[in-house]
């Protein structure tokens, strides 16, 4: 589903990310981890081909970055956490809506896709409403449903539960979880360990933008010979600092 | 580019923007208004100037010429013919004069009379104040009053001495106007409405440019947008269009703003003066070229607009780099303003906005030349693409558009 190949992004002398190489198979959940500035965001950004990789590439759902870029984003669905960027002035429906019209959806599939999501993340009452007047934790559901519209083949989530309350950040597991159930391929960024170790399938840790373990949770625990995931991470990030 | 992402783009905008009671107020209430209220409050304050100036002007004698006589005659033969001037009693003349109670002060030479029975020329001072304008203003007034006195002793001598009284006027000066009434009713058009479309094409898209990408990049609503299927020109196009069309209704709504003022106060002489539209006879290709013209102006402010909002970080700063550009008509506009149709020189119909600029006051002006206006036409569509360019290199760029 994705493979990146040397993936390298440089902003000018700084090297964000370096000689990426790692896969995603389908139906699968990879959390990236990494200390602020690590380099995560910019791997999904580069990946969401919203940045332009400064060498090597990948294929993401049979397409290549640099080639495709836009059947790359027409399979790929995309969530950055902290901001939401839904439109205030526009209710969650027109919201919704707007996203699948980009994406070349027509009108009964967008009504049918809207009704299901509807459901899925309980918007009913609130989705003639304009977005401004939501909470965080409505916004959040609005913009997750907004990302998957389209029913994306893989699903780009970077901190999707920033700022969010427990309760918010409930939900958005449920719906990674039902995501994951349907067989969506998810790559997620976090700097929560129990977050990654309740959702993901493999980890990657990232540490100044080199890709410095993967693996299952359980391969990574035993590889250091520990439980605590947390402390594993700080022994990785505290070795190469 | 796909066209059917451009125009969901385009409409989304659109509804986005019509939502936005402060883009809506900034680009449609403000322009329609802004002009007939300025309109009324300067022609009631110029015409009230007016009436004071012409209707009552008192004067004073200075502290020495205010004798019994003088009165006498100021009264009787210098004021007598004019109802408008008043002669006050006033105890001191310097200081009624600086408080605007009168308007002038009239000093006579002292030994006036001795000069007056001898028939030799007297002097009388008008002492007036050029710092305000009711005493500036009233000036010519008085000075005619005297004129006319003049000419009324010097006729009575010449009678005196048994000659005819019209030999005291050499000549009559007439004025005869050569120019059509389209030219006299296009003149103060010419100067002015070159210059407004100008301004607004410039400053009309501003609120909606600065919303759609400055605004959008720092409410991180840009992001999720850009990551969706279209590619960056059909996002851009589309938001383009909905500046563009946003910059022209406010054009619309200042013209319209202009013509409710119009006849809501037809004799205001302070924003449209004797302008009269019974004598404009304008052939339509002309106003077809103009009307072209001046809306590539708009489509090239538009790109520029995008541009400026693209390349700023935030919001602020977007407002800040935008209201700049009302220099880039003003600028060259006001270098113009007094020049001729006919004095326009060719290069002109190729220079950005001086070619829009220079069209206008053509057709305007009634000297219309369509070789120069298809010049600035096809100039014109070359700002428009370099100005599209420019926005589409910056919207490109990586480190413009994420830039923080």
């Amino acid at each position: 589903m994705l493979k990146t190949i040397n993936l390298t992004k440089k902003f000018g002398n700084f090297t964000a990310v370096s000689n990426l190489n790692f896969e995603v198979k389908k139906g699968e959940v990879l959390g990236l981890l990494g200390k602020n500035g690590a380099g995560k965001t910019t791997t999904l950004r580069t990946l969401a081909t919203m940045l332009k990789p400064s060498a090597g590439t990948a294929q993401v759902c049979g397409y290549d970055l640099l080639k495709e870029p836009e059947k790359v984003r027409e399979h790929i669905g995309v969530l950055f956490g902290g901001e939401n960027g839904l439109y205030d002035r526009l209710t969650v429906a027109e919201n919704i809506s707007y996203f699948g019209e980009l994406y070349n959806m027509n009108q009964k599939s967008i009504r049918e896709r809207l009704h299901l999501l509807t459901e899925i993340f309980e918007m009913q009452d609130y989705l003639h409403r304009r977005t401004a007047h939501l909470s965080k934790g409505m916004k959040q559901k609005v913009a997750f449903a907004r990302s998957i519209i389209h029913n994306p083949q893989l699903i780009i989530l970077d901190e999707p539960t920033s700022g969010l309350d427990i309760s918010a950040i409930r939900d958005v597991h449920q719906f990674i979880s039902a995501c994951k159930k349907t067989g969506q391929t998810i790559i997620l960024s976090s700097h929560l360990m129990f977050e990654v170790e309740k959702l993901c399938d493999r980890i990657g840790l990232i540490h100044r933008g080199c890709l410095i373990e993967l693996g299952t949770i359980a391969e990574i625990k035993q590889k250091f010979h520990s439980d605590d995931l947390e402390a594993i991470f700080l022994k990785v990030v505290g070795e190469n600092s | 580019m796909n066209l059917r992402h451009i125009i969901i783009v385009f409409k989304k905008e659109v509804i986005d923007l019509l939502r936005d009671r402060k883009t809506v107020f900034a680009t449609l209430f403000i322009p329609m208004l802004l002009i007939p209220l300025l309109n009324l409050l300067l022609s009631s304050g110029v015409k009230e100037l007016f009436n004071e100036i012409n209707e009552n002007v008192p004067v004073a004698l200075a502290q020495d010429s205010n004798t019994p006589e003088i009165i006498a005659l100021v009264k009787e033969e210098i004021i007598s013919k004019n109802n408008h001037i008043q002669l006050l009693n006033a105890q001191n003349p310097y200081q009624a004069l600086h408080l605007d109670k009168i308007r002038a002060i009239l000093s006579f030479e002292k030994n006036y009379q001795t000069k007056l029975q001898a028939k030799e020329p007297f002097r009388i001072q008008i002492i007036y104040d050029k710092s305000q304008n009711k005493s500036a203003g009233s000036i010519e007034i008085i000075a005619q009053a005297i004129t006319e006195f003049n000419q009324a002793v010097v006729a009575e001598r010449i009678v005196s001495l048994g000659g005819k009284a019209e030999m005291a006027e050499a000549a009559q000066a007439e004025l005869v106007n050569i120019a059509d009434a389209r030219q006299v009713n296009n003149s103060f058009l010419m100067l002015i409405l070159p210059l407004m479309i100008g301004i607004l094409m410039a400053v009309g898209g501003i609120p909606a440019a600065t919303d759609l990408v400055a605004g959008e990049k720092e409410r991180g609503s840009l992001e999720p947008l850009l990551a969706t299927k279209p590619n960056r020109q059909s996002i851009l196009f589309g938001k383009y269009l909905a500046i563009a069309l946003f910059s022209f209704i406010s054009v619309l709504a200042s013209i319209a703003g202009l013509i409710f003022s119009y006849f809501i106060n037809p004799q205001s002489s302070s924003l449209l003066g004797e302008v009269s539209t019974s004598g404009m006879n304008i052939p339509p290709l002309a106003i077809l070229f103009v009307l072209a013209i001046a809306f590539t102006l708009g489509l090239t402010f538009a790109g520029i607009q995008v541009a400026l909002s693209t390349f700023a970080r935030s919001f602020k700063e977007a407002q800040t780099y935008l209201s700049y550009l009302i220099f880039a008509v003003m600028i060259p506009g006001y270098a113009t303003l007094f020049t001729q149709p006919s004095d326009i020189p060719i290069y002109m119909f190729f220079l950005p906005i001086l070619n829009t600029l220079s069209a206008i006051k053509i057709v305007l002006g009634g000297y219309i030349i369509y070789r120069y206006l298809a010049m600035a036409l096809l100039s014109s569509f070359l700002y428009v693409f370099a100005a599209l360019l420019f926005a589409t290199i910056l919207f490109n760029k990586e480190k413009v558009l994420f830039r923080s």
